[in-house]
């Protein structure tokens, strides 16, 4: 469908793309992501032809991109752009029209074939109800999917967009995101898009072409180009890398990098995290992004738990899978516990394998320690209410404090150690 | 727009209005005639009344269209360049026509010069002359790798105009005892008009107007932003020169016959725009019409106010239209572009 071979741009002396090579199939759905000044739009212009490459060859379709007439390139390839502003005011309907415009002679004279065309996209766009409007009355959202529905009219095989969502809010982008993907589904049109939500697009695009510094930094699937190593390095920002569990795409969160974090005098506090099965694994992450050195224990090796802590570079105090905790890992643990300036206890169940990892804590009446209590601990016991009951008493010590929640956690640690902590 | 007229009524309106407004014209003036003898006089083949038939068919028949014409190219060229460049403050003026042509009939004036060229008298001959050598100075200053950007089009004719008003200002300065002839020259009238003077601009006003009908509809897509208008298949770059010297034609056109005539060329097509919207080929008859409408009772008033003196139409346009289209813009407010 679309084929880029060596592009290269400049806009006066500065080199913009440097050697863009890429393959748009038909049918398919390609987002294009980078950080702002990075060239994505800079290529986009050029594949729609408002500039024209320094170097290099355009192929739409078997012929270059340059052998076209405006004409006829509208009617193969309709562009969606980034500022959609339209300062007259032309009603809803009479905008779409104007899409028909490659069909239309010199003297734009309606025929009965544009009619249907304009009145099904403005059905496709959800449009209709205000098609007599003026394009002026609309807000951001609206008056985008009126201009997706004049790109539509135009029947184009290729279907460019720059920004589709910018300034829009989630229900919008959702809702243009969702109609994009209809059209390729659908309508079989390929599409290329420029986003910088890159977790918008991640969740519809069948590819992506990471762009840096006029580059193709990468180019792929979605999980093989949002990666936590690719994201980092052409961002230049501290993010990790999540799931979406309902479409499985990837998606990128960031972590601040307050100047207060920076600052902060490292590693002089420390945290005994007792956890297992998987339910320590985000407490981890908010700790590890805090820059609080941690220590976990009493883990059994392999376990989820016990390979992130590992993944993180945090000291770990381990027992062989499976295996019951010996005196020897207990006595390490309570070494790490008196070392700790506090000790959280994630909602992991218990059972006879890990009770020691609770009963330890008995030694210790005047350090602060963290429950995670929801679920709460009855559910959680697998000990005929021998851990309920020092749990219990546990409780009645000094410092003991309880939260339902990761988020609740990240609270009580700035409030109780936030002086500590940001020097 | 909330109440929206009938286009078609509209147009008939005004046509109805043109023709009315034009027969009372015939018939108001030193001699006075009522407007039924006027229909007579201009539809009976043999000479009634010789002199009569003079007054009508030689003085003011002439005049009448010939305001038609300035009129309505004035308010046709200032739809394009609003449209072509996108900004309300835009008239046929802005790309420094009239100076263009000031500068040559100033310049024609204090030199004395006195020559004729396929039927141009000096004066309609240096106005057009100057006025196309500007536009395309102009016009060749705001080209850049091939495209004219508008808004640079539009500097560049400001700044050209600055220069050649200075460069005006300079004649009229060293040639005093011209100075009020060229002072009425440049304020407008159309007290010289004659057939001469419609058979001189008409070929040139009818090119413009092809040149422009042929783009009206990519003028439309225009407005919308030139990048949207290139998506949507139009070759702007093209679309914008053949528009650009169109109307540049109909300007130098009416410039050569008339002066600078002001304001028609900037409010008009708002006025018109107000009543139809922003579609050109709505947008172009109705400016057309309601422009030579407008000329001609400007014209009328230039004539009667102060008979037997004749005040230059230029300062009736300003004085009528100025306070009119201040009351259409305070009662619109924002709605007007």
């Amino acid at each position: 469908m679309l084929k880029l071979k060596g592009i290269d741009f400049s806009y006066g002396e500065q080199q913009i793309l440097h050697q863009i090579d890429f393959h748009l199939r038909e049918n398919e759905f390609i987002g294009i992501i980078g950080p702002n000044g990075s060239g994505k739009s800079t290529l986009l212009k050029n594949i729609s032809k408002l500039l024209d490459p320094d170097q290099g060859f355009i192929y739409l379709d078997k012929d270059l991109l340059n052998n076209y007439s405006y004409k006829d390139l509208a009617k193969k390839m309709a562009v969606v752009p980034q500022d959609s502003e339209i300062n007259f005011n032309f009603t809803v309907y009479d905008l779409v029209m104007m899409g028909r415009n490659p069909y239309q002679d010199r003297w734009g004279r309606v025929r009965e074939k544009d009619r249907k065309k304009v009145d099904e996209a403005l059905q496709l766009t959800d449009t209709e109800k205000f098609k007599d409007k003026s394009i002026q009355n609309l807000s951001g959202g609206e008056r985008q999917r009126v201009i997706i529905a004049r790109a539509i009219v135009q029947e184009p095989e290729l279907l460019l967009l720059d920004e589709p969502t910018a300034s829009l809010d989630i229900n919008y982008q959702r809702n243009i995101f969702d109609l994009i993907s209809n059209l390729n589904n659908k309508l079989d049109m390929s599409v290329l898009a420029v986003s910088h939500d890159l977790n918008l697009i991640s969740q519809y695009c069948d590819k992506l072409i990471l762009i840096n510094q006029g580059y193709i930094h990468t180019i792929g699937k979605v999980d093989e180009v949002i990666t936590k190593e690719n994201i980092s390095e052409v961002y230049k920002t501290n993010v990790d890398i999540k799931y979406n569990p309902i479409t499985e795409r990837p998606y990128v969160i960031i972590i601040p990098h307050s100047k207060n974090i920076q600052r902060r005098k490292k590693n002089s506090f420390i945290v005994h995290l007792i956890c297992g099965g998987g339910t320590g694994k985000d407490i981890m992450s908010i700790l590890n992004d805090l820059n609080i050195r941690v220590s976990c224990g009493v883990l059994n090796r392999g376990d989820t738990d016990w390979a992130e802590a590992k993944r993180l570079n945090f000291e770990v105090v381990e027992i062989p899978p499976f295996a019951p905790i010996d005196n020897k890992a207990v006595q390490k643990n309570e070494k790490k516990i008196s070392d700790a300036d506090l000790i959280i206890v994630s909602n992991t169940p218990f059972g006879w394998g890990n009770l020691d990892n609770i009963r330890v804590l008995a030694n210790f009446k005047d350090k602060d320690i963290l429950f995670i209590t929801t679920p709460e601990i009855e559910e959680r016991d697998f000990t005929e209410g021998e851990i309920t009951a020092l749990f219990h008493k546990i409780k009645k010590n000094n410092n003991v404090f309880e939260t339902n929640d990761n988020k609740e956690l990240c609270s009580f640690i700035n409030n109780r150690y936030g002086k500590t902590l940001y020097d | 727009m909330k109440k929206k007229i009938n286009y078609f009524y509209l147009v008939l309106i005004i046509i109805a209005g043109l023709i009315l407004v034009s027969i009372i014209s015939l018939s108001l003036g030193s001699v006075n005639l009522s407007p039924y003898e006027v229909v007579k006089i201009i539809f009976s083949k043999k000479d009634m009344n010789n002199s009569l038939n003079v007054i009508i068919n030689q003085i003011r028949l002439p005049r009448i269209i010939l305001g038609f014409l300035v009129g309505a190219g004035l308010s046709i060229a200032g739809v394009v360049f609003q449209g072509v460049i996108r900004n309300p403050m835009v008239d046929p003026y802005i790309v420094g026509i009239s100076a263009g042509a000031g500068t040559g009939v100033t310049i024609a004036i204090v030199l004395n010069l006195q020559f004729s060229f396929l039927f141009f008298s000096t004066i309609p001959l240096t106005a057009f002359v100057g006025a196309l050598i500007t536009v395309y100075i102009v016009y060749n200053l705001a080209k850049t790798n091939g495209k004219v950007p508008v808004v640079t089009f539009l500097l560049a004719g400001v700044a050209v105009g600055f220069v050649l008003n200075a460069l005006m200002s300079f004649f009229m300065v060293i040639g005093t005892r011209d100075l009020q002839k060229i002072i009425y020259w440049l304020l407008g009238s159309l007290s010289t008009a004659s057939w001469h003077d419609i058979k001189l601009m008409i070929p040139y006003f009818l090119i413009g107007n092809v040149m422009i009908i042929f783009f009206l509809k990519d003028l439309n897509l225009i407005l919308l932003g030139e990048t949207h208008a290139q998506h949507l298949g139009v070759d702007v770059e093209k679309t914008k020169k053949y528009l650009i010297v169109g109307a540049s034609l109909i300007t130098a056109s009416v410039v050569s016959v008339s002066g600078s005539i002001g304001f028609i060329g900037l409010i008009v097509p708002h006025i018109a725009r107000l009543l139809v919207g922003p579609d050109h080929k709505k947008l172009y008859p109705t400016a057309a019409i309601l422009g030579g409408m407008f000329l001609i009772i400007s014209d009328n008033l230039a004539r009667i106010l102060l008979a037997p003196m004749e005040i230059p139409v230029g300062i009736i346009t300003a004085l009528t239209g100025g306070p009119y289209f201040i009351y259409l813009l305070r009662k619109t407010k924002k709605e007007i572009w």
